[in-house]
């Protein structure tokens, strides 16, 4: 399709309007941050009202939740869900564990640095965050969306090949399907 | 309180037996073959070799109501070249815990598999047999556990240097190398002040 | 009647349906977060939510059945709005395709939907869709059969088989078809919150325990399109309710607040239940509904 630029640009608005404010999250609970989800979800912080709501199976889902340490095993699971959301898709790292391995940082079998194996959009501090540092990580993924600059998903397609390097790195027993879309 | 209410009932008086019985029982059971001591209350240690902890534990089951298998671990006695298996069992009558622990040599660690006296001990063999190299006689399961695509060295070894392998293996963040403190970093990062409370807790 | 009025009322009905099946939907959700004791989405939360999936960069199908399956359902569910007379007014801007005879064709159009899905789901392969469209189509089973119950009562009754034939019953004689045969309207009525699928009747795509089902594999623009098809289609069904029982509307307001009262219904009933098992669900529908729709053609035969 052809588009124009200045056309093409208020369609880029009004798309990343709806987008940042619809987020379907698909929470991935490994570590001990999925217990900070319920409280951000139900009543007393309702995260509901700024269009965040759980998605059930990856294909639905905007934003992966990744909430804490991550085994080498889980991180496996990790991509096969990435990889099977829809474009653009986005994903935020949640508690120390996913930035510098926290107080899991050496162990044989967690990994350190989420981002040189999926690419992250936002990171939350903290250990763990408490749901107004969520939120408040939300609220800055909304602002990197409707800026045009959440674009994890763009990264992660233009740089497959490092990143296959590092995750096959340590999974030595790659039986995956391949990325194609 | 809760001394009271466990205590209602008079031991004695039930016949239930207390440590030092059992301890005599085993031992009168097997001769020199099992050796042991009270350790404290309600804790008996023993001492037997892969030949004779079935024929324990069968016993300790069977005569005297030890039903309960609480868990199977490992000790790595590197120094020694050894590893210690160590059998937690436990009586819901007497409520007596039995540790029986079994030497086995670390270059070659065989032990007998005993998951046909309590079925679920094949978890704790399976988890021994991938952490510390332990193979038990004619386990069934899958050679995977926990760990996934594992290509080192049992990892729970104390040959196994997990920081040096999670510094080969993993990517570290410029300032985590280790385990410092990175308040400090923090604070001058973002030129807030760490409160009195959290400086009582600095290395 | 002309080809281009038709087009042109077919269409406006369809933003119509569209519009306020939408609302609704985002009206349910405030509702529920009100009950829950939060503040909740606003209520046009749903427009953007489909306005996101449309602008998905990608959708990812796995073969021809599953592509064409929201497609289906929502050509099922716009024709089924065809054939249903909006307005009683005797005007014939919203009347679009009624026949002769299309409460008949309504019975079995209405079930044609979730054959798409069913067969778009059974493709994708993911076992949470069969064990979703299994007990979807066990679950019709069940409230298809007071549905059917009552309205075949009110065809013996008043000898038509028109949804327009029935709204002349109504506006000739002044009662509304709910008070005149009761108990083929609580028949109906119980059978509603099935259709709807919501507690405690959602056990056809229970998030915790079938990871939403049928629609699990379904995403981007395809997930857009059922959650369009769920809008027109709960108008649709609202609609050919408040038609049938509750004497229709002489205008757009009367059945907003008509169709919205009867929404309700199903919307605070799931409020405050669990989910029922799937055999549990269809022993209901089989129990009262039942009773009341064999009441109601004892009614219609004498
Ligand atoms: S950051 Fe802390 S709370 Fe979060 S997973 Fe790691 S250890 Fe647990």
């Amino acid at each position: 399709m052809v588009n124009d630029k200045e056309s093409q640009k208020i369609v880029d608005i009004i798309q990343n309007f709806a987008r940042q404010s619809s987020l379907f999250v698909l929470a991935y609970g490994t570590g001990c941050g999925a217990i900070e989800i319920p409280p951000t979800m139900t009543s007393r912080y309702d995260a509901e009202r700024f269009g965040i709501r759980g998605a059930a199976t990856p294909r639905q889902a905007d934003v992966l939740l990744i909430t804490g340490y991550l085994a080498t095993k889980s991180l496996k699971r990790v991509i096969r869900a990435y990889e099977q959301m829809q474009n653009p898709k986005y994903i935020i790292g949640f508690g120390s564990c996913t930035i510098n391995g926290g107080m899991y940082w050496d162990s044989y079998n967690t990994i350190n640095r989420l981002d040189m194996y999926i690419p992250v959009d936002v990171y939350i501090n903290g250990c763990m965050p408490r749901p107004e540092a969520v939120i408040a990580g939300f609220a800055k993924l909304q602002k990197l969306i409707q800026a045009g600059k959440a674009d994890g998903w763009d990264r992660y397609q233009k740089n497959l090949e490092f990143y296959r390097g590092n995750q096959k790195k340590i999974i030595h027993n790659w039986v995956m399907p391949d990325y194609n879309w | 309180m809760s001394e009271v209410f466990f205590r209602t009932k008079d031991l004695s008086t039930i016949n239930i037996m207390n440590e030092q019985d059992i301890l005599n029982k085993i031992l009168d059971h097997f001769g020199n073959k099992v050796t042991g001591n009270v350790k404290r209350e309600k804790r008996v240690e023993l001492f037997a070799t892969t030949n004779t902890i079935e024929d324990v534990l069968l016993y300790a089951k069977h005569q005297l109501s030890f039903i309960h298998f609480t868990q199977l671990s490992c000790v790595d006695w590197i120094e020694e070249k050894q590893f210690e298996l160590v059998y937690i069992i436990w009586s819901p009558e007497s409520k007596v815990t039995i540790l029986i622990k079994v030497r086995v040599d670390r270059e070659n660690p065989v032990a007998p598999n005993i998951d046909y006296i309590w079925r679920h001990a094949n978890t704790f063999e399976r988890e021994l047999r991938e952490m510390y190299g332990v193979q038990f006689e004619g386990l069934v399961g899958a050679q995977d556990f926990i760990l996934e695509d594992w290509i080192e060295i049992p990892p729970m070894r104390r040959d196994f240097d997990t920081a040096e392998y999670a510094k080969k293996t993993f990517f570290d963040r410029p300032g985590r190398e280790n385990a410092r403190d990175v308040r400090e970093t923090i604070r001058q990062n973002s030129g807030e002040e760490i409160p009195e409370f959290a400086k009582k807790y600095s290395r | 009647m002309d080809i281009w009025k038709l087009l042109l009322t077919g269409s406006v009905t369809t933003v119509l349906a569209f519009v306020v099946g939408m609302l609704y939907m985002g009206l349910r959700r405030k509702i529920t977060a009100r009950v829950q004791n939060r503040v909740g989405p606003p209520i046009y939360q749903n427009f953007l939510d489909v306005m996101k999936l449309w602008s998905k960069k990608s959708s990812i199908n796995h073969g021809f059945m599953q592509h064409v399956a929201p497609l289906w359902m929502i050509a099922t569910s716009i024709t089924t709005l065809m054939f249903i007379p909006i307005l009683n007014n005797g005007s014939t801007f919203f009347t679009n395709l009624t026949f002769e005879g299309d409460l008949i064709m309504l019975l079995y159009l209405m079930v044609v939907g979730s054959l798409g899905m069913a067969l778009g789901a059974g493709q994708t392969g993911n076992p949470n869709s069969a064990i979703g469209v299994t007990r979807g189509l066990t679950q019709m089973v069940g409230f298809e059969i007071p549905w059917v119950m009552a309205l075949v009562a009110l065809m013996i009754q008043h000898r038509t088989t028109t949804v327009a034939g029935l709204l002349d019953v109504q506006v000739q004689s002044g009662t509304w078809l709910m008070l005149s045969s009761p108990f083929a309207f609580i028949a109906a009525l119980l059978a509603i919150p099935g259709m709807f699928r919501y507690s405690p009747f959602d056990i056809v795509g229970a998030p915790a325990e079938l990871a939403s089902g049928p629609i699990s594999e379904f995403g981007g623009k395809y997930l857009g399109t059922m959650m369009t098809n769920g809008a027109i289609f709960a108008f649709v069904k609202l609609t050919l309710f408040v038609d049938i029982f509750m004497g229709g509307a002489s205008n757009l307001g009367f059945l907003l607040l008509k169709t919205f009262a009867l929404y309700m219904f199903p919307v605070l009933w799931g409020l405050v239940s669990p989910r029922f098992r799937t055999e549990q669900a269809v022993r209901f529908f089989w129990g009262w509904p039942v009773f009341f729709g064999v009441l109601g053609l004892i009614q219609a035969a004498i």
